[in-house]
């Protein structure tokens, strides 16, 4: 799973889906990096399957449909992980195929996949507004986001 | 703008003056002493309290316990009290696992009597109570049982599907059952979330632990609450899992949504509130009474699970095991001081009712309400009780644990999960957790200094100290 250092801005040309998680006390404060949108939210899911699972189980049978709407892509971005942890917990899967289709208009549409993992790492309870955050520079877009642990 | 500037005006309280910030409504203060000051000022609480400071309708002072450390919108060990009709009720001042809390048992067997059962009372119980996704030990419920799990909380669990004993619902804070619960206000989500967690502990911080009574401060008090030293008691501390976090994801966003509205600006999205009287505010009230209610059950049949694992190990003497209290620290509830009607938000803080009240169980009366503060892992629990001072001086609250100061990315850095492990081991205290990474996340190291949280809500008179607990075996969620 990429988890790494954030590129510098002399590597934005070349940003690639990333995240990390950093200091917050009580919970889990995850940033996000991706040329796109739609690979920024990508990468939201693969942060979260990555704190359930540690290294998430390869994925199984067929995809489900996500489909979301909200007044602005920050309000998108905390619904589409909350969508993610609804679903990890009533299917019992951890999902890490994420091939989210179109981000556009207060509007989300993706698929994901996922599969039971022999144990849970890090239960997440929910994704938070506090310092919810997208950002657009010259390589792409940013994002933070605070999930409670 | 700088860190808010604390004036010392007590010899364990600091204060914000409101006028450090124009949105204040209030002063903000913290009840703490400098070494946890100093701690408590490494992250973003202050800024926090200060926040809550600003919400519309709170009065008096916003209160940080001992044990405040940075959350998200509200501090983790935050206190705020609003005038109710049109006061706030905000679902982040709650947080998203709805009356976690903590409950008591005390059992009749002294430490010596479970010789070298110990082991096998933690691994039974790790049987017993499922961790992660795990299926075993889950209650399920049809969609009519949820419902009323729902509205009527413990009481329907005893009376009705026989989980547990009529005398231990004058035990519970508010009997297990808040009237204002109302299904109908939780959603289809929240309830397919929590349909199979009954007798579910969770992750984080939640565990089972074992433990016996190693020192006692109040002897009277210890024996008003049936506890002596020696005695083993079971520690539990889990909330209302994913139907109580389902249930603040729903509401923080819709009234995120009905702020323009309400004519409310918040200096952070986290803090989304809504009127009490408003009918945003009148539905998360229903759906969080609802949540409570699920908590309590939840550890109602946690206590029903331990009853069968002590009785299947240690015979008839050690399935007694009597609640001696079980409070909420993640609830708002409707509480009155100087003649007014108010919404209490605790948020990681512990209701501490005084001898005085008359909302406490009969046989606490004249005592004070049992108030129950687990350190980290493998360090000591403490029982304490509420005085009547507590009203003034922090709408009748306390703190409710050791409190982080360490990120868990921080604790990973500084601990070695098996390292953590052998030592408990060699201490004598038995250990059941599903990875040593996560063991790391919870080491003592990474949490405040519990006996110090304890000694300040002592000197504070908000609290006072009965006992102290020693674990012998955790199983952590």
């Amino acid at each position: 799973m990429g988890v790494g250092r954030m590129a510098g801005p002399n590597q934005q040309a070349e940003r690639r889906p990333r995240h990390s998680f950093e200091e917050h006390t009580g919970e889990v404060l995850v940033r996000l990096e991706a040329p796109s949108l739609e690979g920024l939210f990508a990468e939201a899911g693969r942060a979260l399957a990555e704190l359930l699972a540690g290294e998430p189980p390869v994925p199984k049978g067929q995809a489900e449909r996500v489909q979301l709407e909200a007044p602005d892509r920050q309000t998108l971005l905390a619904d589409f992980v909350n969508e993610l942890i609804f679903l990890s917990e009533t299917r019992k899967k951890v999902y890490s195929e994420l091939e989210v289709e179109r981000v556009e208009g207060g509007a989300l549409s993706a698929r994901v996949r996922g599969a039971e993992p022999d144990s849970l790492r890090t239960a997440v309870k929910a994704a938070t507004f506090h310092r919810l955050e997208i950002s657009e520079g010259p390589g792409g877009y940013s994002a933070t986001l605070v999930l409670d642990v | 703008m700088g860190p808010p500037p604390l004036k010392q005006i007590g010899p364990v309280m600091y204060e914000v003056d409101k006028s450090f910030r124009e949105d204040m409504r209030v002063p903000a203060r913290v009840l703490a002493d400098a070494a946890l000051l100093e701690q408590i000022r490494r992250d973003k609480s202050l800024e926090q309290l200060v926040n809550v400071a600003t919400l519309p309708g709170i009065t008096r002072q916003a209160i940080g316990m001992p044990d405040m450390h940075e959350g998200y919108g509200f501090p983790v060990g935050g206190v705020a009290g609003t005038v109710l009709p049109d006061g706030v009720i905000s679902p982040g001042g709650i947080g998203f696992d709805i009356n976690c809390g903590v409950r008591l048992l005390a059992c009749e067997l002294r430490r010596e009597e479970l010789d070298d059962r110990l082991e096998q009372v933690v691994h039974e119980l790790s049987r017993s109570v499922p961790t992660g996704y795990g299926r075993h030990g889950r209650l399920s419920l049809s969609h009519g049982e949820l419902d009323r799990v729902l509205e009527e909380g413990v009481p329907y669990l005893v009376r009705e599907l026989g989980l547990g004993l009529e005398e231990d619902l004058e035990l519970i804070e508010s009997r297990g059952s808040l009237s204002g619960a109302e299904a109908g206000c939780v959603s289809e989500r929240a309830k397919q979330r929590g349909a199979d967690q009954l007798g579910t502990l969770g992750g984080g911080n939640h565990f089972l632990e074992v433990q016996s009574v190693d020192e006692v401060f109040d002897l009277g008090a210890a024996r008003s609450l049936g506890l002596a030293e020696g005695q083993v008691t079971l520690l539990i501390h889990t909330g209302s899992r994913g139907l109580g976090h389902q249930i603040c994801t729903d509401y923080v966003r819709s009234m995120d949504q009905s702020l323009a509205r309400h004519g409310l600006t918040l200096p952070d999205r986290q803090l989304a509130c809504a009127p009490f009287s408003s009918p945003e505010g009148q539905r998360y009230f229903a759906a969080m009474c609802a949540a409570a209610n699920f908590a309590w059950s939840n550890r109602q049949v946690l206590t029903h699970r331990a009853r069968e694992v002590f009785g299947r190990v240690l015979g008839k003497e050690g399935a007694r095991l009597r609640v001696v209290y079980d409070v909420a620290h993640n609830i708002a509830k409707l509480e009155r001081y100087g003649g007014r009607e108010l919404c209490i938000h605790r948020k990681g803080a512990t209701r501490a009712f005084g001898p005085s009240s008359q909302e406490i169980p009969p046989a606490y009366r004249g005592v004070g309400q049992p108030v129950f503060i687990p350190g980290s892992m493998g360090t000591s629990s403490f029982v304490l009780v509420g005085t009547d001072a507590s009203a003034d001086i922090s709408f009748s609250s306390t703190c409710h644990g050791a409190g982080r100061a360490m990120s868990r990315s921080a604790a990973k850095r500084q601990v070695r999960g098996e390292v953590l492990r052998r030592e408990l081991e060699t201490r004598g205290i038995v250990v059941r957790c599903p990875s040593n990474a996560e063991l790391a996340e919870e080491a003592p190291v990474a949490y405040k200094d519990v006996e110090r949280v304890v000694e300040v809500v002592h000197r504070a008179g908000v609290a006072t100290k009965v006992a102290r607990l020693r674990p012998l075996g955790v199983l952590k969620g």
